[in-house]
């Protein structure tokens, strides 16, 4: 089975091989009929990629351990379900990922826009081709998942902190994000080579990368959840550079979404543009290499994996490629359209633009730093949340804020006077907020109050919006409240959908501020029936209880809340120890307040053999919203992204194809 | 226009300076052996290293106390460490602490010790 696996990566080479040379030529060249053989070799790549994966499905869910990948990564007791976890849980496994993924997302994409832009998809297939090109040939030649060995009696497992729903979907989640930006990527440097000024690729990948960027914030709030209820330390984010490794291109694709509307309306900043999508795939692919080497903690670590130097050397590849082009193509991409106004629409989002990328630069320079620092000095040094949450505040207020300014703009340029009336409502609320919440005690935190009041005056400025834009859909057509407001909503989609997006963004900052800087910690070392209080709760230790499961010997605390009065309750935080593993692990226990949205958090932090327990509790007030924001984004991105006819008829007119059923 | 937009560039990299100066860059990363031929006195800096011999004492009273030893090396210092610990916390396994030397011992500040790279997500082999 094994050989049935590398033929069909050997094959997936092939084929990308051949899309990369054979299209790049026919591009060149204007030959139709082999451009076609091309497209069709990289939907091929993407059968090869398929036979590949299925091959090591199959052998994980076989438990077939002469496969070393197999061995490494499972065992036979592990449950099926968990298998998937394992295809991607290592090096070879994830990569296998990517390269499914990509072939799969560059047969779609092409496949879509063949009859709509074949100009511009004949220079796309062999970028798509080159991509895979790498990856595959990583697959064959330095990282195989299909190396054999003699097969040992078990495997060596998988680790316990993977198996659970979260790992399952999360890495999943991040690599149709990651592997997503290779789309637009793809259709801007086609357009490049096409020798296109114009914004037919940003308008053929619009979806694709509000796909892929959704994709991506999706997956971090997941791996945030489980941070949360399984690592176990009271937080859901901690600046980890496998964590800002994700963070990276989703701020540089969101700068990205932004920014190509100005394009789109106004013809501006198209060399920004392409600068933007060469960014986010080079940050992409970076922080796969991140998320595959371990933790760069030393300049050394780059030699140590095999990996790292491909990696870098094809990131390398890509950064010389992507700026060549550009600047070999700057004639095309120059502007006449100057910035009447700075206080404009587009003028907001270069601003929103600037912060953004200010942000993901100042992240980098973080991750980088111990690299940069161990070059430079000869000693490593490290940033760590200090650091971050510096710029959090300097870069991520002023965007907050920006994000209710924004849509109250007018293109070209708005005058103080319309300005005034517009922002009447957001100003009054967001100053009745601080003023309340002032009153309330808020004024603890100065950011935490900041980022309050210019929570309110967004979502003043959303309702505003949607007021206004209802208002004026009933005063055209008639008919009631909400008819209008759902035409209003289903005629404008990417409109609206982003509003809802940006509401979303202010649940998360109210979850974060709330949770960040108004959470209350408190330690205590009880013993069975001693109490302690924290903010209005009161923790009674009652007893330890213990339990054999089937791989795992569990300790449980048992603790009764009371609130006042009113009993509240047992949690129970305790440890897992996992024998054959030999680890142990928090569980801690969480209890959630459906109204307030606080959660109270319990850790077992050191049980004693005497019965005697060290108890970490915090209340995180709001913390809940983060969650809630989740939900509400993925709502806002497939308002966006759902398909609209009136759209595509109108595209249709304006680049001369006939219109795609939809 | 185009001054704006260097002006708005500038501001931000102004913004990075102040913090840089304010805060001075980052924490210093050591192996055990490269503290012991400098201490860097007074001065907090991490420490990487392997755990090694038996973990004794108690991180939630008088402390933990552990040897770290470089992970490829022969040099290693005592630690003692109050605060929260990790799962993967044990004997063999390559944490990273904050804190500084005192008289020969590796004071660690609360609740910084973090074990690296225990999953299988990490492709060292």
């Amino acid at each position: 089975m094994a050989e049935l696996g590398r033929a069909a990566l050997v094959i997936c080479l092939g084929l990308s091989v051949y899309a990369l040379l054979a299209g790049g030529y026919s591009a060149f060249r204007g030959k139709r009929r082999l451009s076609l053989s091309a497209r069709n070799a990289l939907i091929a790549a993407f059968a090869a990629a398929a036979v590949a994966s299925v091959v090591l499905f199959a052998a994980l869910v076989r438990h077939d351990f002469s496969f070393s990948y197999v061995a490494e990564h499972s065992a036979r007791r592990l449950p099926t379900l968990y298998a998937l976890s394992a295809f991607w849980g290592g090096q070879e496994g994830s990569l296998l990922l990517w390269l499914l993924i990509l072939t799969a997302y560059s047969a779609a994409a092409v496949l879509v826009n063949r009859r709509s832009a074949p100009d511009l998809v004949a220079w796309v297939v062999p970028v798509l081709g080159g991509v895979a090109v790498f990856f595959s040939f990583m697959l064959v030649a330095v990282s195989s998942p299909f190396e054999t060995q003699p097969a040992p009696a078990d495997g060596a497992g998988l680790n316990p902190s993977l198996q659970n729903l979260h790992m399952l979907i999360h890495p999943v989640l991040l690599y149709l994000g990651f592997v997503g930006l290779t789309v637009p990527f793809a259709f801007g440097m086609g357009s490049l080579l096409a020798k296109r000024g114009d914004e037919r690729w940003i308008v053929a990948t619009r979806r694709w990368t509000l796909a892929a960027w959704g994709f991506l914030g999706i997956g971090q709030l997941i791996g945030a959840h489980w941070a949360y209820v399984e690592v176990g330390w009271g937080g859901y984010y901690a600046w980890d550079p496998v964590e800002n490794a994700a963070l990276m291109p989703w701020l540089a694709s969101t700068a990205f979404l932004h920014s190509v509307m100005v394009q789109e309306k106004k013809g501006m900043l198209k060399i920004w543009n392409m600068l933007l999508v060469a960014g986010g795939f080079c940050l992409a692919l970076f922080g796969t290499f991140l998320t595959r080497s371990g933790i760069l903690s030393s300049i050394h670590s780059f030699t140590e994996s095999p990996l790292g130097a491909w990696f870098l050397g094809f990131i390398a590849i890509v950064i010389v490629f992507s700026l060549g082009l550009i600047f070999l193509r700057l004639p095309l991409l120059r502007t006449k359209t100057k910035l009447e106004s700075l206080v404009s629409r587009e003028a907001s989002f270069l601003y929103n633009n600037l912060l953004l990328v200010a942000f993901c630069l100042t992240i980098l320079w973080g991750v980088l730093y111990p690299i940069l620092s161990e070059a430079v000095r000869g000693e490593p040094s490290h940033v760590s949340g200090p650091y971050y949450n510096f710029f959090l505040h300097v870069f991520g207020l002023p965007l907050l804020l920006l994000m209710g300014i924004g849509p109250l703009l007018a293109w070209r340029k708005t005058s103080l006077r319309t300005l005034a009336k517009t922002w009447a409502w957001p100003a009054a609320a967001s100053v009745v907020a601080g003023v309340v919440l002032l009153a309330l005690g808020a004024g603890s935190s100065i950011p935490g109050l900041i980022a309050y009041t210019f929570s309110a005056f967004v979502i003043a400025s959303i309702v505003v919006e949607f007021v206004r834009g209802t208002k004026a859909r009933r005063a055209v057509a008639g008919g009631s409240w909400p008819s209008a407001f759902s035409s209003l909503v289903s005629r404008n989609r990417r409109r609206y959908g982003g509003y809802v997006i940006h509401a979303a963004v202010v649940l998360l900052a109210i979850g974060i501020a709330g949770s960040s800087a108004y959470d209350t910690t408190r330690e205590a070392k009880l013993r069975p029936g001693q109490s302690m209080e924290i903010r209005g709760y009161t923790l009674t230790y009652r007893r330890l209880v213990e339990h054999q499961a089937e791989n795992a010997r569990e300790i449980r605390a048992l603790v009764d809340v009371r609130r006042g009065d009113s009993a509240e309750g047992t949690l129970s935080a305790g440890k897992n120890h996992y024998p054959v593993e030999r680890q142990t692990s928090n569980e801690v226990a969480i209890r959630s307040n459906a109204v307030t949205g606080e959660d109270l958090y319990l850790i077992a932090q050191q049980i004693d053999p005497n019965g005697t327990v060290f108890f970490k509790a915090e209340v995180l007030p709001l913390v809940n919203l983060i969650w809630l924001a989740g939900f509400i984004f993925i709502g806002g991105t497939l308002i966006a992204l759902w398909p609209d006819a009136r759209e595509s008829r109108r595209l249709a007119e304006r680049y001369g194809y006939a219109a795609a059923r939809a | 226009m185009r001054l704006a937009l260097a002006l708005s560039i500038a501001a931000l990299l102004a913004v990075f300076l102040l913090y840089t100066s304010i805060a001075g860059g980052g924490t210093p990363s050591l192996r055990p052996s490269q503290l012991l031929v400098d201490t860097h006195e007074g001065k907090r800096v991490t420490l990487s290293g392997k755990v090694i011999g038996t973990v004794r004492g108690d991180a939630q009273a008088g402390g933990l106390r552990f040897r770290l030893r470089d992970v490829k090396g022969t040099g290693s210092v005592p630690v003692v460490y109050r605060g929260s610990v990790p799962d993967m916390f044990r004997t063999g396994r390559d944490i990273s602490v904050d804190g500084h030397l005192r008289s020969g011992t590796f004071i660690g500040v609360k609740n910084t010790l973090v074990t690296k790279c225990p999953s299988k997500y990490s492709s060292k082999k």
